[in-house]
């Protein structure tokens, strides 16, 4: 009896412990932080902060490579050279975006929140873990920094909380000695596309180097480019204005189409090697002409331009046109890979927004793009200081902005639509590629669950126009 | 009476002092370990239960919902897809390898000499890392560079096929690799059963003119029972908590073919931010992995030997 009584008395302060910590967590989560997480370093590769400077953290994802130490060395070194107020600490984290959001709800987190888009910043908002920027926008002029559009993509309900660190479109890479050998000439029309595909694909070309065996979402890349070049950009700016369903015609001839590409093989050769071929392997069968043509963001045109088409793949040659389209108009889809904010929990958010001048300034995009290949931010760049850049990857950058100055624009999935209808995007086409749903079953589907987070208003800031 | 008083003190102290060892000393043992527990098992048990009744997005505030989210899962297509695969996985996990194992052990048990290398060779799988394990296979399946294409290359078509790409063979393709890895471990527990069985036993049953295949059915299975039922229940929980193997291989894909329910869970909660509804998801994985364990107590209170 005694046993059981102190066995009793002994969970329950346990429990109550437990439960006493609990609940000072929850009720202090509006108030402001209590509990500091720790954060865990797996390496500094900064040197301490002098004692004089603020420091201000971020966190980053180390990569194999050597493009994270290059943009480290390209970005925050000469940043904190030339600083004599702020010292910005990079902090190295496995999967910093988990971590990032670990931390944030626990009401601590690094000084920079960088989020992998602009969907993400929306959550964060609605849960007030990221600090209003117009007041800095406004100081620090960054509304001439950035290109017209960019600055909007971070707006939630009418307040700027992050800044697009990555500007990205897509365009349709091709071997362009493989091109000059078959007399193919590059298309303009999504006509011109289908007849010179069917043509490849008779001469024994696999027509698309794509797979998404390395990165399910691919899918998406080119979903949202068949919406926007097969129906065209105004209907999809429509349709994510809520004035047009997704039911649309003009898209489920889009899907169609596409889905069509897949029963043909145009990707890769068959539905099995699009969902099994490594991210290597399509490359290179761009590279060695195995394939002829490739669909893909600016992401990879530093790899394709040096690793890809290299001398052992056969010293090919390369070159891109824009996705094609109905109209046979060149159109530029915008995307936009992570974003940037400032905690709200952060001591020193002017030293932040002291960073971002720095960091966003066209002189730094310019030189992370000529020194490490690095997709720039969609701020003016001067063409004439892109010298080292391949003349191919800088024509992209100018096209791009030219066009979008032209309104000649479209809208990537992972940036314009919200998350749950984006995941549906490039889950559920799978069905129709494996004939469970039709294309018109795929786009109700979509229309169901656009409409219902268009009406939660969940839907990123959408350029006018 | 002074003497009494000592000796009634002393009582008490002696008393005091065998109850603090008795009932505090082990329980300031188990305290460490009974905090944690409590706080990274029974603690997050509770949150999840909270959680999946209300529309939390895994960041900020949580709204209270009632059971939405269960009646959601009710009507909920993907859902359903992945518990049928679960079972599917089942299935093949409560056969395969169980076969496999007791055919490897009962082979291995007699071995004398070298045993111990096959024994080892035979468990290597289980000891690598299941990120290593995935990647190997995935390029030992791939038409373009695996066993498959080589074979092409003999002559001998039909297995450079892209197993992970089709709707009708990514599951299985996983579960044959998953169950690669994962058998010896059977096998390893087995044998160290069957090395307990009494060599009596099998005596007398080779007196009684039993063949081999009757000595495994009358002395090995009874023999080895407690071990092999409680595997099977484990292995049966286990299969619906499976996720590693299917999420680096396929991520569910293509066409939800592989999907199980914890890669669903983990896509709604990290890629959709559902996390109220990936706690409801989880609470159900939860039920059926406490309804299996529900059956064996049931079973053994009805007094079956196992």
């Amino acid at each position: 009896m005694k046993n059981r009584f102190w066995f009793n008395l002994c969970s329950l302060v346990v429990v109550l412990s437990l439960l006493a910590t609990a609940c000072a967590r929850q009720a202090t989560e509006e108030a402001k932080p209590v509990v500091e997480v720790t954060e865990a370093p797996v390496e500094a590769t900064q040197p301490p902060a002098p004692a004089e400077k603020v420091s201000i953290s971020f966190y980053f994802t180390p990569d194999e490579g050597s493009s994270s130490s290059c943009w480290m060395d390209n970005a925050i070194v000469p940043f904190n050279e030339q600083s004599e107020t702020v010292f910005v600490d990079g902090v190295a984290q496995m999967n910093s975006w988990e971590t990032t959001r670990t931390a944030l709800a626990g009401g601590a987190g690094p000084d920079v929140v960088m989020t992998p888009g602009p969907s993400f910043v929306y959550e964060l908002v609605q849960a007030g873990q990221l600090l209003a920027l117009d007041q800095f926008a406004e100081t620090y002029g960054w509304k001439d920094t950035f290109v017209d559009w960019a600055l909007s993509l971070g707006e939630v309900e009418g307040k700027l909380y992050s800044l697009p660190a990555e500007l990205e479109t897509l365009v349709l890479y091709y071997n362009k000695t493989l091109f000059e050998k078959n007399g193919w000439q590059p298309p303009k029309t999504i006509d011109e596309l289908w007849a010179l595909a069917e043509k490849m694909q008779a001469a024994g070309v696999i027509p698309f180097a794509h797979s998404n065996a390395d990165w399910r979402p691919a899918n998406e890349w080119h979903v949202g480019e068949f919406l926007n070049h097969v129906a065209g950009p105004e209907k999809v700016y429509e349709a994510l204005t809520g004035k047009r369903p997704w039911t649309d015609p003009d898209f489920v001839k889009a899907i169609e189409l596409l889905n069509e590409a897949q029963q043909k093989g145009w990707f890769m050769g068959s539905l099995e090697m699009y969902y099994t071929s490594p991210w290597d392997d399509w490359h290179n069968a761009l590279g060695k002409g195995e394939a002829a043509m490739n669909i893909e963001g600016t992401w990879s045109a530093s790899d394709i331009n040096e690793v890809y088409f290299s001398e052992e793949n056969g010293g090919n040659e390369w070159d891109w046109i824009p996705v094609p389209s109905t109209s046979g108009k060149a159109i530029f889809d915008i995307g936009i890979g992570s974003t940037w904010s400032i905690n709200a929990a952060s001591k020193h958010p002017e030293a932040v927004a002291e960073f971002f001048t720095y960091l966003f300034s066209p002189e730094v995009q310019t030189r992370l793009l000529v020194e490490c290949g690095t997709a720039p931010a969609p701020v003016h760049l001067d063409a004439e200081a892109m010298v080292g850049v391949d003349a191919r990857i800088a024509r992209i950058f100018e096209e791009f902005g030219k066009a979008s100055d032209a309104g000649d624009y479209g809208y990537t999935t992972w940036t314009f639509w919200p998350p749950k209808s984006d995941v549906y995007i490039y889950e559920e086409i799978e069905k129709v590629w494996a004939n469970e749903i039709t294309p018109l079953e795929y786009l109700e589907g979509l229309d169901k669950l656009f409409q219902e987070e268009f009406k939660a208003g969940e839907i990123p800031p959408i350029p006018k126009r | 009476m002074t003497v009494k008083v000592l000796s009634l003190s002393s009582k008490r102290a002696t008393s005091r002092r065998k109850w603090f060892s008795k009932v505090v000393t082990p329980w300031l043992f188990i305290l460490p370990i009974l905090a944690l527990y409590l706080t990274v098992v029974i603690g997050p048990s509770l949150a999840a239960v909270y959680y999946s009744m209300t529309d939390w997005s895994g960041i900020g505030k949580a709204e209270f919902i009632g059971l939405k989210n269960f009646q959601e899962i009710l009507r909920d297509a993907n859902y359903l897809k992945a518990l049928l695969n679960n079972l599917r996985w089942l299935a093949i996990f409560v056969t395969a390898p169980f076969a496999l194992a007791l055919i490897a052990a009962s082979m291995l048990r007699g071995v004398k000499k070298g045993g111990m290398v096959f024994r080892t060779l035979l468990f290597i799988p289980y000891i690598i890392p299941g990120v290593v394990a995935a990647s190997i296979w995935r390029n030992l399946v791939s038409p373009r560079v695996g066993i498959g294409s080589v074979l092409a290359s003999w002559g001998i078509p039909g297995l450079d096929f892209a197993f992970l790409g089709s709707t009708k063979t990514a599951l299985y393709t996983i579960a044959f690799i998953d169950n690669w890895h994962f058998w010896g471990y059977l096998m390893v527990l087995f044998l160290a059963a069957m090395q307990a069985i009494p060599s009596d036993l099998y005596d007398a049953a080779k007196v009684d003119g039993a063949n081999r295949w009757q000595e495994f059915r009358h002395v090995t299975i009874p023999g080895i029972r407690p071990t092999l039922v409680f595997m099977l229940m484990m292995v049966a929980v286990w299969s619906f908590l499976t996720f590693d193997y299917i999420w680096i291989l396929t991520q569910g894909g293509p066409a939800r073919s592989s999907e199980v329910l914890s890669t669903y869970l983990y896509k709604q909660a990290f890629n959709r931010f559902e996390a109220g509804y990936a706690s409801a998801i989880g609470l159900t994985m939860s039920l059926f992995a406490g309804m299996v364990i529900g059956i064996f107590v049931w079973l053994r209170r009805r007094g079956w030997d196992i």
